[in-house]
């Protein structure tokens, strides 16, 4: 019903078609609500695991019980224990843990450099803004894994090499997102009005451009966690990330890929699960966040 | 005076204001009427000090101009109204944000800006409202609020009221004529619609003519500088005015 | 053809409050008329408009007729509308022509795929003919027409479909009045044509070109509905008459206060918090006969 206006009227399909995507919004912003609370609400769960069950049960991460080994689900250990006869659920769970802590830090600093270089390349223009783009190109042609092993390599395994590792391999997206907005924005009539009405460049710079890139380089921070938990996972995956008796998801899976020939499936399944629930829910989360940035849905209602 | 002399604009090749003379004197309304698309917006700009020509020489009171921008240091004496007010304010503006920006600023006491919001006609409940909730109407009013809100010697009106109603436009000239009369200051009122400027100026108008064979573009909402309005524009004939 | 429109009602819902866009309104648009709409921003013209498109939003509430001849607009299914009337019933002259056009394909191109889809025997040259354009420009790109010329190739589309009656919606923001002459001249010679033509404008002086009858619309409510010829040499309505009276080329005297809010529209008169001639008998609403005001 909302597209066959188009089809039918070409004659007014500019307008028609923005009556019509209003009707789709409707829609849409309800199924986007809906996606919204089923996000939220799994995310809920998986942080309030991580952080009460650390302050109820203590992992020795060093304690081995070869007794346990390589039990199935049951319900003394929900998701099974692996080949040393730890228990997946709580390894897990404290995996999750450090991935979940990587991916914020981690995207919260590539989030920070990339909006400062997109702020000075768009604000100053010019040769900086060149020479920072071609930056950006530089670090963008290595394939940020490749990039990312080097960095790990030169410190010892750790949370914060793995850390700076996926921060200064990331922050090209959001010096790009914030560097197009910043020139979108400078040839604004409203930023000629504040230069009129005497504002400084840095006044400008905190009234009109952080407060209008807030949105976006948000929205680039939240869509940047899952992909750093997923490098991560990755580098602890391939021995580079974290030390390998520590319990994180990448150091489960690569345990666990060798009690798969044994047919012990749940010692790499659930950790795996692990990952991609929170970021499915994350990206659910960016996808609402992204409709709500969308100003022109909530004035196309102002008549 | 605000003194305009032989003002150039080029984009690249394309040529957009040649050689454009024009004088507004202190407690003087000068209208500037022309076609849409004429570079009307580009001289206006250039008049508050926001784009420098590419030649041609600009004297404020008798000060040549050799910054602009943020490096002008009397871009608050001339005050611009734009002509479309929801591309002019911040979406995340409230009105009283809007007319306080420029006295927040200067250091100046912020109570002015409710006096300037009473003043257009606006009302207590629409202080706190973001511009999407405000008709074009409203919105106008607060961009007058703002631009009188540093009492500028000169103000620039850029097809201000294009978007709005007989009795709106009617409304705001007249705060501006009284503004004007109140501080002597200089408005040039530049706009299609000559009927509109005659009233205002009281006859003192200045017509920018076209050749003939030029294509007028028609809509007026877009913005000076795209290359096929300016490619297309020559001005025949230069508004010069004595004051 | 006639459209008759009977106490047409729409009301918005939004978080908290109900925007009153238009209340009951009525009017006749029978054949080879223009009646034009007019009224400031945000007093619920182009609401309406949308109204007998069918083409307003999830949480509008329409109540009401508005009759093209014998089919109600308002209660038609979409695919009635979409398949029966727009375009083909109902022609839409857009707001700004140059922002109506595929700036990547000619308008020849554009009126081919309109002729196409509306099932039209004619040929795009033909079209081009009917709303004064010649044959050749058609081989431009909307970006290489200019203003007028865009104008007559949006006037083009909507007259693919050869519809008998035409909403103009705003046609003339933005545009110098040159333009605004000619576009006025065009709709007019289209009415001439025996074609209806429904205005909605807040430019009295464009409406006073063309329009045979007039209604103003304030607040959500026709409160005058006249000849063009009896409005212009003297409205009844008090706001009408401070409209007129606004007009640079009249006295330029604003009407003093500012129109109430649609969601909080009072329960007399809406204009009587600005008017000259209220009285305690304002308190009540007027009932529109030609003029809706108590004292006219």
């Amino acid at each position: 019903m909302a597209t066959t206006p188009r089809q039918a009227t070409p004659d007014s399909s500019p307008r028609t078609w923005r009556r019509a995507r209003l009707i789709e919004t409707g829609r849409v912003a309800r199924r986007s609500a809906r996606r919204r609370s089923l996000a939220l609400a799994t995310l809920a769960i998986l942080v309030l695991a991580v952080v009460l069950v650390p302050l109820l049960v203590r992992l020795d991460q060093q304690l081995v019980d070869l007794r346990a080994a390589g039990l199935p689900p049951s319900l003394a250990h929900p998701f099974g224990t692996d080949e040393v006869g730890r228990d997946v659920l709580l390894r897990s769970i404290y995996g999750l843990r450090v991935s979940l802590l990587v991916g914020l830090v981690a995207a919260v600093v590539s989030a920070t450099i990339g909006g400062l270089v997109g702020l000075a390349a768009g604000a100053a223009g010019g040769p900086l803004d060149r020479l920072l783009m071609r930056v950006v190109d530089g670090v963008n042609s290595m394939p940020h894994l490749l990039l990312g092993i080097f960095i790990v390599a030169l410190f010892a395994p750790s949370a914060i090499a793995v850390i700076v590792s996926v921060g200064v391999t990331h922050w090209t997206t959001a010096a790009r997102i914030v560097r197009s907005e910043v020139l979108s924005l400078r040839g604004r009539p409203f930023i000629d009005a504040a230069v009129s009405g005497g504002s400084s460049r840095l006044r400008i710079v905190r009234r009109h451009f952080l407060p209008n890139l807030a949105p976006h380089l948000l929205l680039a921070t939240v869509l940047m966690v899952p992909h750093a938990i997923w490098h991560e996972t990755a580098l602890s995956f391939l021995g580079l990330g974290l030390p390998a008796h520590l319990a994180s998801l990448g150091n489960m899976i690569n345990d666990g890929q060798r009690s798969l020939l044994a047919g012990d499936w749940w010692s790499s399944l659930f950790p795996g699960l692990l990952i991609l629930t929170p970021t499915l829910a994350i990206h659910a989360l960016a996808q609402h966040l992204r409709d709500r940035a969308n100003p022109r849905r909530r004035s196309e209602l102002a008549l | 005076m605000l003194e305009a002399t032989a003002i150039t604009v080029s984009y690249g090749r394309h040529q957009v204001l040649d050689g454009v003379s024009l004088t507004v004197a202190p407690g003087e309304t000068l209208g500037l009427a022309g076609p849409s698309g004429c570079g009307k917006s580009t001289l206006a700009r250039v008049l508050a000090l926001l784009q420098r020509p590419s030649g041609g020489t600009l004297t404020v009171d008798g000060q040549p101009i050799s910054r602009w921008r943020h490096r002008a240091r009397q871009r608050t004496s001339i005050g611009l109204i734009f002509q479309q007010p929801r591309l002019a304010v911040d979406p995340r503006f409230t009105l009283l944000d809007v007319i306080a920006e420029p006295l927040r600023a200067a250091r100046r006491p912020l109570d002015r800006a409710h006096e300037l919001a009473e003043e257009m006609g606006l009302t207590g409940e629409l202080f706190t409202r973001r511009p999407h909730e405000v008709s074009d109407g409203q919105l106008q009013r607060a961009c007058v609020a703002r631009a009188l809100a540093l009492e500028p010697r000169y103000l620039v009106c850029d097809e201000m009221t294009t978007m709005l109603d007989a009795s709106t436009q009617a409304h705001l000239v007249t705060r501006i004529e009284a503004y004007r009369e109140r501080t002597g200051a200089g408005v040039l009122a530049v706009s299609h619609d000559a009927e509109l400027l005659d009233r205002w100026a009281g006859g003192n108008v200045r017509t920018w003519r076209h050749r003939p064979d030029v294509v007028v573009n028609g809509s007026g909402g877009r913005p000076e500088g795209t290359s096929r309005d300016v490619s297309d524009r020559r001005i025949a004939t230069r508004p010069n005015a004595e004051g | 053809m006639k459209l008759h429109v009977e106490g047409l009602s729409v009301r918005f819902r939004l978080p908290g409050a109900v925007v009153q866009a238009v209340t009951d309104a009525r009017f006749t648009l029978d054949q080879g008329r223009c009646l034009a709409l007019v009224g400031e921003s945000g007093c619920g013209k182009s609401v309406m408009a949308h109204a007998l498109l069918g083409l307003l939003p999830a949480n509008a509430a329409v109540t009401g007729h508005a009759w093209l001849d014998d089919l109600d607009l308002i209660t038609a299914p979409e695919q009635v509308l979409a398949r029966q009337v727009r375009g083909r019933r109902i022609g839409l002259i857009p707001q700004s022509p140059a922002a109506h056009l595929t700036p990547v394909r000619t308008a020849r191109a554009q009126l081919a795929e309109t002729l196409r889809e509306l099932g039209r025997p004619d040929t795009p040259d033909a079209l081009a003919r009917r709303a004064g354009l010649r044959p050749a420009d058609l081989d431009r790109y909307p970006h290489q027409l200019s203003g007028g010329m865009a104008q007559r190739v949006a006037n083009a589309l909507a007259l693919a479909g050869d519809p008998p009656l035409l909403l103009a919606d705003e046609p003339t923001t933005g545009l110098d009045r040159p333009l605004v002459d000619a576009t006025m001249a065009e709709l007019r010679r289209l009415c001439d044509e025996g074609r209806s033509v429904l205005l909605i404008t807040h430019d009295l002086r464009a409406a006073e070109q063309v329009a045979d009858d007039i209604a103003v619309m304030y607040a959500s409510r026709i409160v005058e509905l006249a000849s063009a010829r009896a409005f212009f040499d003297g409205p009844r309505h008090p706001y009408a008459q401070g409209l007129l009276d606004a007009l640079p080329t009249r006295a330029f005297t604003p009407i003093p206060g500012q129109p109430p809010e649609l969601t909080r529209l009072p329960d007399g008169c809406a204009f009587q918090p600005r008017c000259p001639r209220a009285t305690a008998l304002c308190e009540e609403q007027p009932v529109l006969n030609e003029v809706a005001c108590h004292h006219a």
